[in-house]
């Protein structure tokens, strides 16, 4: 009789049902033919919380069982519609412990969300369990690391190889208590964890992070900045030393911690920028706790800000402070009796504030316009901000130009959106109009200026919306105006605007008397409705002349449209600049 | 006389249909509102347009677009592909309802949103994703 040896067994199951989850159509092969046996096994499976069998094959090149209760399993291959993974598995079991060493290489990994899933890992998976008799707790440590490829776990990513996870913890009855992690991430440091999971509905119930003076950089890139995303915050480029501390009790957030040393913040939109910010923003759910944030400089949507120390109460969801100081330029803002509360999602809040003089040159080349004399100062009784609008009751004032401009009624809609709209009404008092189209390169005229600004509203900072007056004001004064100026207020007014005298006359002398200049537009859209200081049967009369030499300038144009009109007046101070006037 | 009405409810209806609205708004109308959102966009749109091609995103029949397949977004986008989505529909919701306020009918913007939709989809790249009766469709 022949001998037969065996070179393979196979094995088909129809369907296994364990707590973590549903197998079927399973197909278990042993392969003895080569010098060591190769396993492989073929199945649907249903993981407990999932909806869907899932096709997987697994495969052992070199499967090792030398001892009882060892098994070794070289060349592996794990194949389903997710996941990819080539490994080892080291596995040693007694009756009450158990010890598992899995090295993986390159594996890819997603869940069907794609809310968890690795690309190119390669590292390995240490664990090691002992079941106490007593108490019927496993006790287990872990560690998990990998040198290359990445790894996105909603919503963290963690784009850097080179991390290292050692974890201890207890496993009792769907509940996994992680006793202590420590976590060595890389461009971030050494942090530590603590956390209970439930297994069976997989929500982390607990947790506790915290790291100690780590790179700001990585923690923000890897921790802070993916759950700041919606916020004002989502988007700076970073740097500096952190500490970072939060904690969650049974799902809700408790306490909450970041000292920031030398730091630097800047919005990658401009909107702004701090430097050197030392801060320490401590925050509670049961107990009010002191912020304190200080910075060398930095800009806000522009202004530069100076040197600044700041401190404030945080209780549960409000910030109070009775005096916040914000240098800004040479002058500062002084804020009172600040107080905001975090409502539905986004921040309300009020306060008084005092403007400590800025000089108007300053604040003028901050903001990129020609250069102004004067200051801006005021007090404003309450600034508001809620559901995305900021008002302001009270009026601002600047003065300028030896008069006053003063701001009424400021409304902005959305100031950090996409659309922010501005709402106010101006007054300017006794401008002096020297000082004015010196400024602007306009050709000299000499007197006193009134202006209104009525209804003014500016889409994304232009306006689109108002009715302006500028007139001369009322009261004795100088009144002169220069050959240029007039010439350019023929331009201004485009075609139909005519200085009502010969050129030639207009040539021989250098300046006119005049006893009222205005001009008014109504603006709607882009289309400005135009007027005078007076109506004429064909126009309206923008200079009007008195003594001698005198000139009037009249206007006959009364639509224009808005962009045409700041067109000239740019083409007109652009090309003024770059002569001597008068 | 029946005739006569007749011809005058057409008259009506085709003056107050949808068609005639789509006839009169000016689409391309211009306000500062109008033109930053549209900078907004086009800033947003080289971010959003890696996720078009490889059908991650796709466009929706209202005229927005829709997180269609995250695991096709590389990992490093992957946590912030849910809010470059909601940036780009907050862009778009605010652009249709500046353009009916530009046109002087605030009421227009939903006309002006199914416009858009199918714009949109007839500007699209081949290979893109877009919604047509609730399934995704490659174009």
């Amino acid at each position: 009789m022949p001998a037969h040896a065996i070179s393979s067994i196979q094995i088909t199951v129809e369907a296994v049902d364990a707590p973590i989850g549903q197998l079927k159509n399973a197909q278990f092969q042993v392969d003895l033919k080569g010098a060591q046996a190769a396993l492989i096994l073929n199945a649907d499976l249903k993981p407990t919380n999932e909806k869907e069998f899932d096709h997987f094959d697994l495969k052992c090149g070199q499967f090792l069982t030398e001892k009882i209760g060892q098994a070794q399993c070289l060349n592996g291959r794990f194949l389903s519609k997710q996941i990819n993974a080539p490994f080892s598995v080291d596995f040693v079991s007694y009756p009450s412990d158990f010890s598992l060493s899995i090295a993986f290489n390159g594996a890819n990994f997603s869940d069907a969300s794609g809310l968890h899933a690795g690309e190119n890992l390669t590292g390995q998976i240490k664990m090691a369990a002992k079941k106490s008799n007593l108490s019927q707790t496993w006790l287990w440590n872990g560690l998990i690391s990998w040198n290359a490829g990445e790894l996105f776990w909603q919503p963290f990513y963690f784009g850097k190889a080179g991390n290292t996870f050692e974890i201890n913890g207890t496993f009792k009855q769907d509940v996994l208590n992680i006793q202590n992690a420590s976590l060595l991430v890389n461009e971030v440091g050494e942090m530590s964890a603590t956390a209970t999971i439930n297994t069976k509905t997989k929500v982390v119930e607990d947790v506790r992070v915290s790291a100690k003076d780590v790179d700001f950089t990585g923690l923000y890139a890897v921790f802070l900045k993916p759950m700041a995303q919606k916020t004002a915050f989502g988007n700076m480029d970073v740097s500096g030393k952190a500490d970072w501390q939060f904690e969650i009790k049974n799902l809700a957030p408790t306490s909450f911690e970041l000292n920031l040393r030398d730091a630097n913040i800047e919005d990658k939109n401009g909107k702004f920028a701090f430097s050197h910010i030392n801060a320490h923003i401590p925050w509670d759910y049961d107990e009010p706790k002191n912020l304190q944030l200080a910075y060398k400089s930095g800009h806000l949507l522009r202004l530069p800000l100076r040197e600044t120390k700041l401190s404030a109460e945080i209780n549960r969801f409000s910030l109070t402070a009775p005096q916040l100081n914000l240098p800004v330029l040479d002058g500062a803002l002084n804020l009172y009796d600040v107080s905001a509360v975090r409502l539905a999602d986004s921040w309300a809040w009020h306060l008084r504030m005092d403007l400590i003089p800025i000089t108007l040159s300053e604040f003028s080349k901050a903001l990129g316009w020609p250069v102004m004399k004067g200051q801006i100062s005021g007090q404003v009784p309450l600034v508001t901000y809620a559901y995305k609008q900021l008002s302001m009751d009270g009026a601002m004032t600047f003065n300028a130009f030896n008069g006053t401009i003063s701001m009424n009624n400021l409304k902005i809609d959305d100031p950090l959106g996409v659309v922010p709209r501005l709402h106010a009404d101006l007054q300017m008092r006794n401008l002096d109009m020297g000082d004015l189209t010196r400024t602007f390169s306009f050709g000299a005229i000499e007197g006193k200026l009134d202006g209104d600004v009525k209804d003014m509203l500016l889409e994304n900072w232009k306006p689109v919306h108002l009715d302006a007056s500028i007139q001369t004001s009322e009261g004795k004064q100088l009144k002169k105006i220069s050959q240029r100026a007039v010439e350019n207020i023929t331009a201004l007014g485009g075609e139909g605007t005519a200085a009502a005298l010969q050129r030639t006359f207009l040539r021989f002398f250098k300046e006119f008397n005049y006893d009222k200049i205005g001009l008014s537009c109504k603006l709607r859209q882009d289309v400005c409705e135009m007027g005078g200081v007076e109506s004429t049967p064909t126009g309206y009369v923008i200079v009007k002349g008195k003594g001698i030499p005198s000139v009037n300038v009249n206007g006959y144009t009364q639509k224009v449209s808005l962009q045409d009109l700041l067109g000239r007046i740019k083409r007109i101070t652009d090309s003024n600049s770059k002569m001597i006037v008068d | 006389m029946k005739k006569l009405i007749t011809t005058f409810s057409l008259i009506l209806i085709t003056l107050f249909s949808s068609s005639w609205v789509n006839a009169a708004a000016d689409l391309d109308v211009n306000t500062p509102a109008i033109s930053a959102i549209k900078n907004s966009m086009q800033a947003r749109h080289a971010q959003l347009n890696p996720h078009y091609n490889s059908g991650a995103v796709g466009l929706t029949a209202d005229g927005l677009i829709a997180v269609r397949d995250a695991t096709a977004v590389p990992l490093k986008d992957r946590g912030g592909i849910n809010s470059l989505v909601a940036a780009e529909n907050s862009d778009r919701n605010a652009l249709y309802k500046e353009i009916a306020a530009g046109n002087g009918h605030p009421e227009w913007a939903g006309e002006i949103r199914s416009t858009f939709a199918n714009r949109w989809v007839d500007k699209a790249q081949s290979g893109w994703y877009y919604q047509s009766a609730g399934t995704w469709v490659k174009k």
